[in-house]
């Protein structure tokens, strides 16, 4: 599978935010943060592993929940891991 | 103080219908719903009873319940919510959203603090840990067992090893959630928690009489004076990828066995039953409330409750005390309770499970206690047993019997085991006061009377 360009990565990230959180997607860009801006709780972020893990097909070790404080940071770390995919 | 309790709203999901009016043509009817127990099952254990009631599927978005709030409750918490919020449209309660985020409601025509819940369950959220316990047995031995695979080439071992692989079932991750799906009481809890209410909030665990007894409770909480309404009821989900749960009581031969004709094994007070027909589950949950309260909000009542009695027969933990003492005390102590005679039931909805001894055993006690005529019906006979929603699904039958003077046959009742009058046709009966009665594993008797409004 074709590994996923930061935009589409970014574009499944705010739309598993916008449910989490209930918000339109319009209103989530890469600054805005989860503690801050959408003042998340510790169960949101576990939501939030639980939703990016579903959507990219991967698994977030639950000590890796303190690097995402942003959707910038969600996007970063979710490239990243696209990048650790081995090549068929 | 005791002020009179109405029942002003309802609701139930089951095998034969998600809604109580889809629920009571079922009834009327005698439909049923039985199949073969899930095929891969039978690769986990030899099983006598091989049928069981499944629920059809839910669709709990119609409830306005979340894809991620679906995967964070456990089914019997999703029964308690959508009985919950039938039992509000059907009471005329309007919620309004309280939380968009967090998916709440708040109801104005209640005093919060002044409404509480009062929910049955037998086994909680017993499904979820059987998933998480098998993901947390199962995954990184799975994970050894596929690479050893791998490098067996050809070798005749791969096949069979590849099946017992494939047979490893688990669930896609440890869900974070587990404890609170789990707890026994998430199910009141949620309720409590999505409606907004603040008043006493409780589980009961009383095995198969766990909903008689949350509505007793919630029964007394209100004519006491101390709430003016409570959400009360009982849930149960009892499916497993396993067949776990099944196996429990298939293990002590209480399961209906006649797998041969699975739409004629479930037969309560019958000469020829040979156990209780295994339900995937289900609930009902009421909207009871003082009688003024009511009136002042001009809602529609469906009976009244009039009366409970609880006992136990401190005896045994699976097996009922065969004479019955202790049933007839908890009948004695309902009747006081709601200062009425025997002779005034005119419709007993039974346990009737359909075993050997818990339907000699009632049977005896109904003759004894009652009026020849007292008319008798087992809902188990069409639904299975729900084990802790049974009493809760029981006491809607009782309302709606007492309500529309009618009732369902006693299904697959060919030959009575006793010359009781078992409702074997659907018919007008002067049903005005009626009785719920549930007896649970650790020997929990209970009963609630309930009487047309008037």
């Amino acid at each position: 599978m074709a590994q996923l360009t930061q935009d589409e990565v970014f574009a499944k990230v705010r739309k598993v935010v916008a449910e989490v959180f209930k918000v339109e997607e319009g209103q989530i860009s890469l600054q805005t943060k989860f503690m801050d801006d959408l003042k998340a709780e510790s169960l949101d972020i576990i939501t939030l592993l639980m939703e990016f893990e579903e959507a990219f097909d991967k698994t977030i070790p639950d000590e890796d929940a303190e690097k995402l404080l942003s959707v910038q940071d969600a996007v970063n770390y979710i490239m990243s891991m696209e990048e650790k995919v081995p090549q068929a | 103080m005791r002020n009179r309790v109405v029942i002003t709203g309802l609701g139930v999901l089951s095998a034969i219908g998600q809604n109580t009016d889809e629920f009571w043509k079922s009834c009327l009817e005698a439909k049923t719903r039985v199949e073969r127990i899930p095929e891969h099952w039978l690769h986990y254990g030899d099983f006598h009873s091989q049928i069981l009631s499944p629920l059809p599927p839910m669709d709990y978005s119609s409830y306005g319940i979340g894809r991620i709030e679906e995967k964070q409750l456990d089914p019997s918490s999703l029964i308690a919510l959508a009985c919950s919020f039938q039992a509000l449209d059907s009471a005329g309660l309007e919620y309004t959203t309280l939380d968009r985020k967090r998916n709440t409601y708040s109801i104005s025509s209640l005093d919060k603090d002044r409404t509480g819940v009062f929910m049955g369950t037998g086994i909680g959220g017993l499904s979820t840990f059987a998933s998480c316990f098998s993901y947390q047995v199962l995954l990184r031995q799975k994970e050894k067992l596929a690479k050893a695979i791998g490098q067996l080439g050809d070798h005749p071992i791969r096949e069979i090893l590849q099946q017992v692989h494939d047979r490893m079932l688990h669930a896609r991750r440890f869900n974070p959630f587990a404890v609170s799906m789990t707890m026994p009481n998430a199910g009141s809890a949620n309720v409590g928690i999505k409606f907004n209410l603040c008043g006493s909030n409780n589980a009961y665990s009383a095995a198969c009489a766990s909903g008689t007894v949350a509505i007793g409770y919630g029964f007394k909480a209100v004519r006491s004076g101390e709430l003016d309404a409570a959400l009360v009821g009982g849930v149960e989900y009892l499916r497993d990828d396993y067949g776990a749960v099944f196996t429990g009581f298939d293990a002590v031969r209480a399961l209906a066995l006649d797998n041969d004709h699975p739409d004629r094994a479930n037969r309560p007070f019958d000469k020829d039953r040979t156990g209780f027909l295994f339900s995937e589950g289900g609930g009902a949950v009421f909207v009871i409330e003082d009688l003024e309260h009511a009136q002042k909000r001009g809602a529609r009542i469906f009976a009244e409750i009039i009366g409970y009695g609880e006992t136990c027969d401190g005896f045994n933990i699976m097996m009922m005390e065969s004479s019955g003492a202790q049933i007839t005390r908890m009948l004695e102590l309902a009747f006081a309770d709601a200062a009425i005679s025997a002779g005034e039931i005119d419709y007993i909805n039974a346990h009737g499970t359909g075993t050997r001894l818990n339907d000699e055993t009632e049977a005896a006690v109904i003759e004894q206690v009652f009026r020849k005529d007292v008319l008798i019906n087992s809902t188990k006979s069409l639904i299975g047993h729900t084990l802790g929603a049974s009493g809760a699904i029981e006491t809607l039958v009782t309302a709606l019997s007492i309500l529309h003077k009618t009732t369902h046959v006693c299904r697959n009742l060919d030959n009575p085991m006793k010359d009781l009058n078992f409702v074997t046709k659907v018919d007008s009966y002067p049903i005005c006061t009626g009785l719920s009665q549930s007896f649970g594993f650790g020997g929990h008797n209970a009963v609630l009377i309930l009487r047309e409004y008037r």
